[in-house]
């Protein structure tokens, strides 16, 4: 018994939208104040890696085609892995600034998984469309993270990153199976969802 | 109200499900592994959207081989196909079949059902060829990984219990943190090989193939909670060296122990004949005493040995206490499963399996001798207060590399068919009650 995807998408998308505020407030505030409170340092990170582990029951209950399972996997992965490498940073655990590549690592990962997933055109239903528009968004956004690496202090660079986040979780709060984009539902998508 | 906002968004995620978006076998008659009592006149395959299937969809095979299926045909709605099936004779049958989605793209996949008979699993549907020399490899990488993960944490809570100098533990994090990422990787790769080989599909359509007839077996079952089990131990192993808390080590060690017994009830000892819940118990204790045996041997010979040196004595002398444990449980539970397995003294040089357990017999002889040689020489000398040899740390790695070489064998082993009982006489089944 699977509850629908759109319920799944939801959840994840209440996730960015979380992490994409944070990154928000950060940016609108500044560092200074963020981190009046030692927790907050940890707040989006914390949620970036616990989205990551909370990936993994999507993947190995989804084992309707073997592209499916595989980009719920490197969801997962890229999603520890870069929550793991923020939270080594502000920890002081790691060091080096280079860690901060996990990021732009794991939109361009997560990008591509987007992409090479979706097996529909981009006009064929509303999911297809969004699956579409968000790999393109992670592998564009991706500019972001990588910049901040180099230009940690950088506003703009902070807000974009932040809006990158939010920009995904509205997407994936639109995303549903076969419901029309723009009006358009491709006739060989079979019936709408309720 | 701060608490209640971050249990609300806690919630909010905590309760992940799955996701499809194209077309998804929903409903097959006969079921998945289904066992009928009557010949089914028609296989039916209902999609969630409308699919297009060309005459030989659906290929119904005897577990000879022989096609027992005709033409496929869809359904008015377009969303399910079905095939005539001729009188069906007991025994198993492999559904093998490849639809195109309304939007061009293949979707495939294969399943079982047996009439008047129990189904095969999927990995022994017709077609499949068996394990190959990749999945021995795959099996024993696996096998390596549990070894670092499960022994390296049972080597720093049991053996070093206080703290390491910072760049033994660095490394010591980074090997535990490398067995416990590298059984999630290798546990996909496995399974997406033993789904390859049943599933007999090209690449291209493999990608699409529906895997969900293979999840519901012990094997794929097994699967998804070890990958669960061990997405947990990373989680759990990242955050004890995130807040240098070694108390959740205790967590960690425990969870990997747990689910590597997802290995002991999905194999020869949960499925063969003759199996129970005493074979699923020995196998799961041989492979943890296996376990923490060589990833102990690892973490003295490349943690303790080069980056502790003040730790040497205690953790070479403690560790040689633990092992003469671990290989009183390895040899016992070996020797009962070997007894289980082999109901001939001749199978051990008639049959492959037999062949196999005895190169895992001598390299476990080899290892054991490379044991006491530590064991009996230099742990009396070490308690007595002599001076380090200088060859120990040469000498434990090379007993690691026999370690995991046994590993290999085992690896074979696990992917082998043991040979077949004897049948029962069938006088001694239908003998009159005393």
């Amino acid at each position: 018994m699977q509850p629908p995807a759109e319920f799944v998408h939801w959840m994840f998308a209440t996730g960015l939208v979380l992490v994409g505020l944070c990154l928000l407030a950060q940016a609108v505030v500044g560092d200074e104040v963020w981190r009046r409170r030692p927790w907050r340092a940890y707040l989006w990170p914390s949620l970036a890696f616990t989205m990551g582990v909370l990936m993994w029951p999507v993947m190995v209950f989804f084992t309707n085609s073997t592209i499916h399972m595989l980009a719920h996997g490197s969801w997962a992965q890229v999603m520890m892995f870069s929550g793991a490498a923020e939270l080594g940073l502000v920890r002081g655990k790691l060091h080096s600034r280079y860690w901060r590549l996990a990021m732009p690592f794991a939109f361009l990962v997560s990008g591509a998984a987007f992409l090479i997933h979706e097996q529909n055109s981009w006009f064929f239903a509303r999911a297809a469309f969004l699956h579409h528009l968000i790999g393109w968004t992670l592998i564009i956004g991706a500019i972001f993270p990588l910049l901040a690496v180099f230009r940690p202090r950088s506003e703009a660079v902070r807000a974009g990153f932040a809006l990158t986040f939010v920009v995904l979780g509205v997407m994936l709060y639109c995303d549903r199976d076969t419901a029309p984009v723009f009006g358009h539902l491709s006739p060989l998508a079979g019936a709408q969802h309720r | 109200m701060k608490r209640a906002l971050a249990a609300a968004a806690f919630l909010a995620l905590a309760a992940p499900a799955s996701a499809w978006a194209h077309a998804t076998l929903l409903q097959t008659k006969p079921a998945f592994a289904q066992r009928v009592e009557r010949s089914p006149r028609v296989v039916l395959l209902r999609f969630d959207q409308s699919v297009e299937a060309l005459p030989n969809a659906i290929t119904v095979y005897t577990s000879k081989g022989h096609v027992v299926s005709g033409l496929t045909r869809s359904t008015a709605d377009k969303r399910a196909v079905t095939v005539p099936v001729q009188q069906l004779a007991r025994g198993g049958y492999t559904v093998r079949w490849r639809v195109t989605s309304a939007d061009s793209h293949t979707v495939s996949g294969v399943f079982t059902f047996g009439v008047r008979h129990p189904a095969p699993p999927a990995t022994e549907a017709f077609g499949a060829s068996g394990p190959t020399t990749t999945e021995h490899i795959v099996r024993w990488l696996y096998f390596v990984a549990l070894a670092l993960v499960a022994g390296g944490l049972g080597f720093r809570l049991l053996i070093v219990r206080g703290p390491l100098p910072p760049q033994a533990e660095r490394r010591f994090y980074w090997i535990a943190g490398v067995g416990a990422v590298g059984v999630i990787e290798v546990g996909i790769a496995a399974f997406l090989l033993r789904a390859e080989d049943a599933l007999q599909l090209p690449f291209g359509y493999f990608l699409y193939g529906d895997l969900s007839p293979l999840a519901k077996l012990r094997f794929g079952l097994a699967f998804m909670a070890m990958t669960l089990g061990f997405a947990l131990v990373s989680a759990l192993l990242f955050l004890a060296w995130l807040t240098d808390r070694r108390v959740l080590l205790w967590p960690a060690f425990l969870v990997a122990l747990g689910f590597a017994s997802g290995l002991s009830l999905s194999g020869h000892s949960a499925v063969d004949s003759g199996s129970s819940w005493l074979s699923e118990l020995a196998d799961w204790l041989h492979l943890s005493a296996a376990a923490l045996w060589v990833g102990g041997l690892v973490q003295l010979a490349f943690v303790v040995w080069p980056l502790a040196p003040e730790l040497r004595r205690q953790a070479f002398l403690r560790f040689s206490r633990l092992a003469t444990v671990l290989i009183a449980v390895l040899l016992s539970a070996g020797i009962y499963l070997s007894v289980l397995r082999l109901p001939r003294l001749s199978d051990l040089w008639s049959a492959g399996y037999g062949q196999v357990l005895l190169v895992k017999l001598a390299l476990v002889s080899l290892a054991l001798l490379w044991g006491a040689a530590h064991h009996f020489i230099v742990r009396p000398a070490l308690e007595r207060g002599a001076p380090l040899f200088a060859g120990l740390p040469r000498s434990l790695i090379g007993e690691s590399a026999v370690g995991i070489a046994i590993l290999l064998v085992a690896a074979i082993l696990v992917e082998s068919k043991p040979p077949a009982r004897p049948a029962t006489p069938q006088v001694a089944l239908h003998a009159p009650a005393p």
